[in-house]
């Protein structure tokens, strides 16, 4: 059974005149132990189908299946990393990452362990009593990762979470993020990541979802063979980006 | 950038209350003797359906007047202040006394000195009437200018410069449009805050001196103290109708437009819909518009072709220009100077001249007086804290509700509650047989308003990432309010606590002390004391000290509570990113 399947889903909002549709009849499953990129224009609805894979938002139509069952309501075996960080800027570096642990009930000591835990594999160690508006771009969003691992989610969703982060910041996250996937006492093994940055989803994917825009349909579903770790002069690997560059462009 | 205040500015602005109180002072006893009011004849009121359209006019033109001035003050003021660190330094904290300072106390100095400026005739009276609601309104507007301006992002000073593009065209292409939001925004509250004193100030009584102004608000005392239920409902049902219209006709519209000038991208809130009726106002606004600019477009271009057809001035007279302009700005400093200290010395004397009176044993009661005032403000601060809390956080859960609260509490609180004084006083005096929770009801009706505001603006502005991420994880609703809501927006709950204290400092004066059919209804309190010198004994004495007990505990309160508060909210609680 696969851990995530969507059926005929799709999404409008309404406007100032009638509807606009954003997500048109997009149908894909997600295997335990995938790591999903998706990739697409602006506008081509692929936050929101986080948001609906999330349940933060029910699709207009079709459905949604989590290990089978049809989610309903926020799915909290899913956390979710923003481009914007979304911390709370009144709460320390640890009480931000404790945030998911507490809504789920986990005891004070407890949760301050795992938080710790959680704190040191993103490397924020020592930072724990410090604010948010103390810290760089890139240590925002490792504490965004932080709080979304501390939950033990089995689906971790990224939305475009290197995307505010300046280029050098962002290689370095990139590669922790594969090692933490890659380590087999994390608890995560599942990822979906969407971008816009094609070079981005052919390093850490094993799948890219090219989405069209206007409204967002599933143009191609990729399998990236290519040996990890990856890097732009491997063989293969620029010849990938094309491709799935062009496939956005033709639809553009 | 938290809001650290190094010793020498500290210093600057302990100073400046020292001279504002000092110039208010000066003024109000140099001119106290100067006995312009007993030759004041008052004109008879009528309350009568009639007059009332007459009454209503006069009262329009009196807030649009004083209005006028507001935004004339606010522009250069704030223009003037966001200008450099050394005018801010100066010009904030002169501002910010103003605001705390509670207005309402100095308005019998105000009417002395405009009633003996204007000979004694009615016009003294109106300009004292005009400045004081002026005093309401012209403070948060300058502040909305000024933070306009200073938050402007550099790269939109640097582009100008970068165009040469100096002076008029500097301001008419980027420092004005950039006051707009703020602008509108602030003019809506000053409104509502003229309005309140509007009614309160136009029927006045200095000691012996009675006199009444033709307008709304007299004509509503009046009905009121007369008993003409049928009059005072028409008179109160004129003024909704007057602030409805004004919403529709004016606001609304303008604050659609507005919205274009706004400098943020992130626009999280959504745009207030008018509902029904005043949908179609809003049309009318800009209809009067497009007439208007009809007729006027062929003056102002008229104008614009004359001044561009001024040759520009040769280069080698320009230094004889700007010597010409320095020596203006040196003689008009000068005279500036020439009349504080004038003003300064006489005041000074009349001052001493006044505490070497023998004081009377009132003042002792003082301290007590001050307490039993704080309580009361306590109590309507405390009431006001128990309804508009849960409202917003009701809004912040339902933004179907929040949309239907916003034009219901903006209708509702526009109304000024002193015209609603009257009845308010009736019916508890009827109920309780006693004054005390009256004077809480009404000090509420002066502070609730602005922490619901505060509150509701606050609420919008919570960024909807946060409230996802919240939903996300999964969060109770309980967990919600703690970590999120009320985090949120505890910067707008103390932003609109301090503007509620000052208003209801203002309040407490018009709350502590109400006279209806001939009988004086009073507590126990400051406010009543200083209302109890003024009107009735006509003490100087009295009067000055408890005014000055009262600055002093509003601005004790001020830097021991309310500011250090403030620095906790914009340090730890702003959200910024």
């Amino acid at each position: 059974m696969a851990l995530l399947e969507l059926k005929h889903i799709s999404q409008s909002f309404p406007h100032a005149k009638g509807v606009l549709p954003v997500i048109h009849d997009l149908s894909f499953t997600v295997e335990e132990g995938e790591f999903v990129a998706v990739v697409g224009p602006s506008g081509c609805g692929k936050s929101t189908m986080l948001r609906i894979v999330n349940g933060l938002m029910p699709p207009t139509s079709g459905q949604v299946l989590y290990k089978g069952r049809q989610v309903d309501g926020i799915n909290l075996e899913c956390a979710l990393v923003f481009q914007s960080f979304a911390l709370m800027p009144w709460l320390s570096v640890k009480a931000n990452v404790e945030l998911g642990l507490e809504a789920r009930g986990v005891a004070p000591v407890e949760r301050e362990k795992r938080a710790g835990v959680y704190i040191d594999k993103v490397g924020l160690d020592g930072f724990e009593e410090a604010y948010p508006r103390e810290l760089s771009g890139g240590m925002k969003q490792r504490v965004g990762l932080a709080r979304a691992l501390a939950v033990e989610p089995q689906l971790l969703l990224m939305d475009e979470p290197f995307s505010a982060l300046d280029a050098l910041t962002a290689i370095t996250l990139r590669e922790e993020l594969l090692d933490l996937w890659q380590d087999k006492s994390m608890p995560v093994h599942n990822i979906i990541l969407v971008t816009h940055i094609i070079e981005e989803a052919v390093e850490l994917a094993d799948r890219i979802l090219v989405l069209s825009t206007g409204p967002g349909r599933l143009v191609a579903d990729l399998k990236v063979e290519l040996p990890r770790p990856r890097n732009r002069r491997q063989e293969g690997f620029n010849a990938l980006t094309d491709k799935v560059f062009s496939l956005i462009e033709e639809r553009a | 950038m938290a809001r650290q205040e190094t010793t020498a500015k500290r210093a600057t602005s302990v100073l400046m209350a020292l001279l504002i109180v000092a110039i208010v002072l000066a003024l109000f006893f140099a001119y106290r003797h100067a006995g312009g009011l007993r030759h004041m004849r008052a004109p008879q009121l009528h309350v009568s359906l009639r007059q009332l359209p007459y009454y209503a006019f006069c009262s329009f033109s009196r807030m649009l007047a004083a209005y006028v001035l507001a935004l004339i003050f606010s522009l250069v003021y704030g223009l003037l202040a966001a200008r450099g660190r050394a005018w801010e330094r100066v010009m904030l904290p002169a501002i910010d006394i103003a605001q705390s300072v509670p207005v309402i106390g100095f308005f019998p100095a105000a009417i002395y000195f405009f009633v003996a400026l204007a000979h004694g005739s009615r016009f003294g009276v109106e300009m004292a009437a005009v400045f004081l609601i002026f005093t309401s309104q012209a403070w948060n507007m300058a502040i909305g200018v000024f933070e306009s301006v200073r938050t402007l992002p550099n790269d939109s000073l640097e582009a100008l410069d970068a165009f040469g593009a100096t002076g008029w065209l500097r301001l008419k292409r980027l420092l004005l449009p950039a006051c707009v939001p703020k602008l509108v925004y602030n003019s809506i509250l000053s409104w509502v805050a003229g309005w309140y004193y509007l009614i309160a100030c136009e029927i006045i009584a200095v000691g012996p001196a009675h006199y009444e102004l033709p307008g709304l608000g007299s004509y509503l005392m009046k009905s009121a103290d007369k008993g003409r239920t049928g009059e005072l409902i028409a008179g109160l049902l004129t003024l909704l109708a007057i602030i409805v219209l004004m919403d529709g006709i004016v606001w609304q519209p303008l604050s659609e437009w507005a919205e274009k000038f706004r400098y943020e991208f992130a626009a999280t809130s959504e745009p207030m819909r008018p509902m029904g009726l005043l949908a179609a106002l809003g049309a009318i606004g800009p209809f009067i518009l497009r007439i208007l600019r009809r007729i006027l477009r062929p003056i102002v271009g008229t104008v614009n072709f004359a001044i561009a057809a001024i040759p520009p001035l040769p280069p080698a007279r320009r230094p004889a220009m700007r010597r010409v302009w320095l020596l203006m700005r040196i003689g008009l400093g000068a005279m500036a100077v020439f009349f504080v200290v004038m003003a300064l010395v006489h005041g000074t004397l009349a001052l001493i001249r006044t505490l070497l009176q023998p004081w009377p044993a009132a003042v002792r009661q003082i301290p007590l007086a001050t307490g039993a005032s704080v309580l009361r403000l306590i109590a309507a601060y405390a009431i006001s804290l128990a309804w508009t809390i849960p409202c917003a956080i009701a809004a912040s859960e339902s933004p179907r509700f929040a949309r239907r609260l916003a034009p219901f509490a903006e209708i509702v609180g526009s109304m000024p509650a002193t015209a609603l004084f009257p009845l308010i006083v009736i019916f508890v005096i009827r109920v309780t047989g006693g004054m005390n929770l009256a004077s809480i009801l009404l000090i509420l009706t002066g502070m609730q308003w602005y922490v619901l505001f505060n509150l509701l603006a606050g609420i919008s502005q919570v960024p909807a990432d946060l409230k996802e991420a919240v939903r996300s994880f999964g969060l109770s609703r309980f967990a919600t309010w703690r970590k999120l809501t009320l985090p949120a927006i505890l910067p707008s709950l103390i932003t609109g606590s301090i503007t509620a204290w000052g208003g209801g400092w203002n309040a407490l004066i018009l709350s502590e002390y109400f006279v209806y059919r001939g009988t004086t209804y009073k507590v126990f309190g400051l406010g009543a004391m200083l209302d109890d010198a003024t009107y009735q004994s006509g003490n100087g004495l009295m009067i000055l000290l408890t005014l000055l007990s009262m600055v002093l505990v509003v601005l004790v309160l001020n830097r021991l509570v309310w500011r250090r508060l403030y620095d906790i909210a914009t340090d730890r609680y702003r959200i910024d990113y």
